[in-house]
């Protein structure tokens, strides 16, 4: 089947691409140049802004300054059809399928085979065969519905579909996360081939071997600017991790005294229907724990469980070493446990509710008697806190929709500060957090474990984990396969547990792609928007 | 697991093999979060090396679709069941002239559940914010009554006739323009337009009979060949042509993709706006057909046309069940209509008090609901 690419061969430039969100820059003048007929890969750690440089080039965000040159035509903005006019295709993480269509139907929408007025069902249906088969190799039947395919077969249907429409650049977002080697080899090889055929694409991936494999070029990003583009391979990896890594961030962290009391979280043998089992471990008074592992390891689904928000299937917690029943929030707060959860704008305030408001909200009782609110005690409270955790805010009653990111989150902070708990949970801390307020919060950190408080702390952050934590576990595929002491430990020995390389360094000439040299951790900076 | 000899070098023991099928797998997701989730769980699971072929992904997948089979299947049952036991406790259950009764009573329910099917396949299943049409039934009660007057007031047929579809279009557009334009819950913008339809209706009719005949009404009502009414030829027209624009053309799988999961639809470049008022302008006008034959079936235009509506809604959920895909669809919801007017002709042929059929109404739509919302709950 001929492939259906743009003839005109183009490339793509971008020069100083600035984009703000809140304040926070999370693109700080970022160029790209993209040569026609060319793999070029993009790599960066969670935040170096890979996914707000792509969705600016999908027209979904409009840069604040910058230009994207493309088919000679300079645009100082796109949108998404302009995009799709210049024939910029986009394979997202997300998958953006119809679990009710069909794979034809899938393949095919917006683009029908007619005859006359209606759909040409039978052409339809023989031409999605030959294109799987094409592209992909894959036998899968036209009618089955999109809803009864695996992940990675769903994956294929989504990318089959993104080449069958007139693609001059194709750009994939991580889209080998859940294919198969098999798969991942069909995928490279039909890239390659179009490549060869004029297409040009820009690959995003956590994955460097994948990168070396598959790229001409790669550029590195970090904290929003382009800090170099190379050729992978005659790069080492190890070039380009160092690249990626801002080290600078160590120097946040003061290092503190540690003195543990008694056991505050007990969790034995702790299994999950499908995301992780048999886990093992004990946090004690004043000890912060770290808790780090990929996307699909089980770190996350395991913290979640331990406020509720997850079901267990075995295993028991002890909380004061008395055996607690977590199966919702309600419980988990009962039993004196904090959590302060990842998405703070969805899960953690209430963005139209006061400051005063919102750091009350889970301390009700204490404020009021008879069952009436009593607004003096909730101030002087609030006031001692906003003191405390240096809040920048201009009133107690300012909604917090106002305040910055750093102070959004040290609001959630508040909130569970303001009732003493026994055991906080962390869930990625600082993400979306400018450096000021990265300090602070880890400072608070420390004073609440100083005050005895146990501490759980959720990252995919290494560095912060390394400088935070007292104690890092990890997790990889449903176990906690490493529990590494964060004062010995260093950040190549942590990195190899979480990406399950164990110690031994990659056999190089071995290039196959089951291993992770790199890879985006617990899973920040994944969601887009 | 065919590849694992080719590649031994993946052969790893994979104690989360099963990871690969997480329980947030859904379809439809619409919150990042959700997506999110997925990918948290998904990824990192190049180890396992079958997915293409059997994957224990697969496995309770399959067992969510069984669920659904399950469901479908025994509705249908219920379905042969009921007109078994009415055919044996009252001989003329299944005779011809009662068949076409049934069907010819079924006709107004089955029109205006006809529209509510389309808005159903646009907006989607979610119940507070998923698409769907209140207005139906009020709809119905006004383009009845201005057709009515209009006949009281001396008017013909070709005045009357395309002032009514007219107004069916309007009260459509209305709806539209709040749930698109306005952005407002069709749940709720429905609701106004419902309630706006039945003031005017009581302004028009002072909340009395308005009788009306004419030559078009009266050919309507009248019975064409082989003995079956013209209402059931109507009927079954508009099925026809509603099954070929929604299951045949582009039209119809671009409204089945914006249901499903709009952000892909959007992603696909359809028009989504455009395609969701289309589907408030065919409940529309369905509406102001329901008017007519309901017209001709009394000979007038009588309050209390807005009763309807549960039933309507009843008849376009229980349609779900006879698709394969658990979507709502137009001959699905002609099955149902059916259905239903059969129960109520065979509570009234074995003398049971027809205020039973409440009741029986009210149990459907809590096992349908129970139903679908049951399989949904296993797919995430």
């Amino acid at each position: 089947m001929p492939l259906d690419t743009a003839t005109t061969v183009s490339g793509l430039a971008v020069s100083g691409l600035v984009k703000e969100f809140d304040g926070i820059r999370a693109l700080n003048g970022v160029n790209l140049e993209v040569a026609p007929g060319t793999v070029h890969g993009l790599v960066g750690q969670n935040g170096a802004g890979k996914s707000t440089l792509i969705k600016i080039l999908a027209g979904i965000y409009q840069p604040d300054a910058g230009t994207i040159r493309m088919n000679g035509a300079i645009h100082s903005r796109l949108n998404p059809p302009l995009a799709e006019k210049l024939g910029i295709q986009f394979i997202h993480q997300e998958r953006l399928l119809v679990p009710t269509l069909t794979v034809a139907e899938s393949l095919y929408l917006g683009a029908e085979p007619r005859v006359g007025s209606w759909i040409n069902r039978r052409s339809m249906n023989e031409q999605a065969v030959t294109a799987l088969q094409d592209y992909f190799g894959l036998a899968i039947s036209p009618n089955k519905l999109i809803g009864e395919l695996s992940a990675a077969q769903q994956q294929t249907i989504q990318i089959t579909r993104a080449l069958l429409r007139k693609t001059s650049i194709l750009v994939l977002d991580e889209p080998t996360a859940t294919l198969v080697k098999r798969e991942v080899d069909l995928l490279f090889q039909t890239l390659q081939r179009l490549r060869d055929d004029g297409l040009t694409v820009i690959y995003i991936s956590h994955y460097l071997n994948e990168i070396e494999t598959l790229c001409d070029r790669v550029t590195v990003l970090r904290n929003g600017v382009d800090v170099a583009t190379v050729e992978p391979r005659q790069t080492p990896m190890s070039a380009i991790v160092s690249l990626m890594i801002d080290r600078n961030i160590e120097d946040l962290f003061q290092k503190r005294s540690v003195t543990l009391g008694e056991p505050v979280l007990e969790v034995r043998e702790l299994a999950h229907r499908n995301a992780f089992a048999d886990v093992s471990f004990t946090i004690r008074q004043g000890e912060i724990l770290g808790i780090t592992g990929l996307i699909g390891s089980g770190a996350k689904e395991m913290v979640h469980s331990l406020f509720g928000l997850e079901r267990i299937s075995k295993g028991q917690v002890l909380i004061d070493r008395r055996e607690v029943r977590l199966s919702a929030p309600s419980q988990a707060v009962r039993s004196r446990i904090a959590y302060v959860p990842e998405h703070r704008r969805e899960h953690g305030v209430a963005l139209s509710f006061s400051v005063r408001e919102n750091m009350t909200l889970a301390s009700l009782r204490e404020h009021s008697k008879a069952g009436i609110l009593i607004e003096r005690s909730e101030r002087r409270k609030v006031a001692e806190l906003i003191a405390k955790l240096s809040l920048l805010a201009p009133s107690q009653d300012a909604p917090v929709r106002q305040l910055s990111g750093g102070n959004q989150q040290k609001v959630v902070l508040g909130k569970w500060l303001s009732r003493e708990s026994a055991l906080y949970i962390l869930d990625e801390p600082t993400v979306g957090v400018d450096i000021g307020a990265k300090t602070e919060i880890y400072r608070l950190i420390g004073e609440l474990a100083g005050q005895g408080a146990a501490i759980l702390v959720l990252s995919s952050d290494l560095l912060e984990l390394l400088g935070l934590a007292d104690r890092i576990l990890v997790f990889f595929r449903g176990k906690v396969v490493r529990e590494l002491d964060a004062s010995t430990a260093d950040h190549d020995a942590l990195l190899s547990a979480v990406t399950g390389v164990n110690d031994q360094k990659p056999d190089r000439a071995q290039k196959s792609t089951d291993y992770a040299d790199y890879t985006d951790l617990v899973g920040q900076s994944r969601r887009v928007g | 697991m065919s590849d694992v000899g080719k590649v031994p070098d993946q052969v790893r023991p994979d104690p989360l093999l099963i990871c690969s099928n997480p329980p947030s797998l859904r379809y439809g997701a619409t919150s990042s979060e959700e997506s999110a989730d997925l990918k948290f769980v998904c990824g990192e699971n190049r180890m396992s090396t079958s997915i293409l072929t059997e994957h224990p992904v697969q496995e309770s997948r399959r067992t969510i679709w069984n669920s659904q089979l399950l469901v479908r299947l025994s509705s249908l049952l219920a379905f042969v069941g009921v007109m078994i036991y009415f055919s044996l406790a009252a001989p003329l259950f299944l005779s011809y002239s009662n068949v076409l009764n049934v069907v010819q009573q079924s006709a107004v329910l089955g029109v205006l559940a006809f529209g509510m099917t389309t808005v159903f396949i646009s907006g989607g299943a979610h119940v507070i914010s998923g698409g769907i049409d209140l207005s139906a039934a009020s709809n119905m009660g006004l383009s009845a009554a201005i057709y009515a007057s209009i006949i009281q007031a001396g008017g013909t047929d070709w005045i009357a006739l395309p002032v009514t579809l007219l107004t069916g279009l309007i009260i459509g557009a209305v709806n539209a323009g709040a749930i698109v334009g306005l952005k407002i819950f069709p749940l709720l913008a429905t609701l106004a337009t419902m309630n706006i339809c039945a003031g005017f209706e009581l302004v028009l009719t002072q909340n009395t009979v308005v009788p009306a005949a004419s030559p078009l009404l009266t050919a309507v009502a009248a019975t064409g060949s082989f003995a079956v009414p013209n209402i059931v030829y109507i009927f079954f027209c508009l099925a026809f042509f509603l099954i070929i624009l929604i299951e045949a053309t582009p039209f119809g799988l671009r409204l089945y993709a914006v249901g499903g999961f709009r952000e892909a639809a959007i992603a696909a470049g359809i028009r989504v706006n455009r395609d969701v008022s289309a589907s408030y302008l065919i409940s529309g006008v369905c509406g102001s057909v329901a008017a007519i034959l309901s017209l001709s079936l009394l000979n007038g235009s009588s309050p209390g046309a807005g009763e309807i509506l549960l039933s309507v809604v009843l008849v376009a959920l229980l349609g779900v069940i006879v698709s394969r895909r658990s979507v709502p669809t137009i001959s699905g919801t002609l099955i149902s209509s059916l259905f239903i007017g059969f129960l109520v002709n065979g509570f009234q042929l074995t003398n049971v008090s027809s205020y039973w059929v409440n009741g029986v109404q009210g149990g459907l739509i809590l096992l349908v609901v129970a139903g679908s919302s049951f399989s949904r709950r296993a797919a995430y």
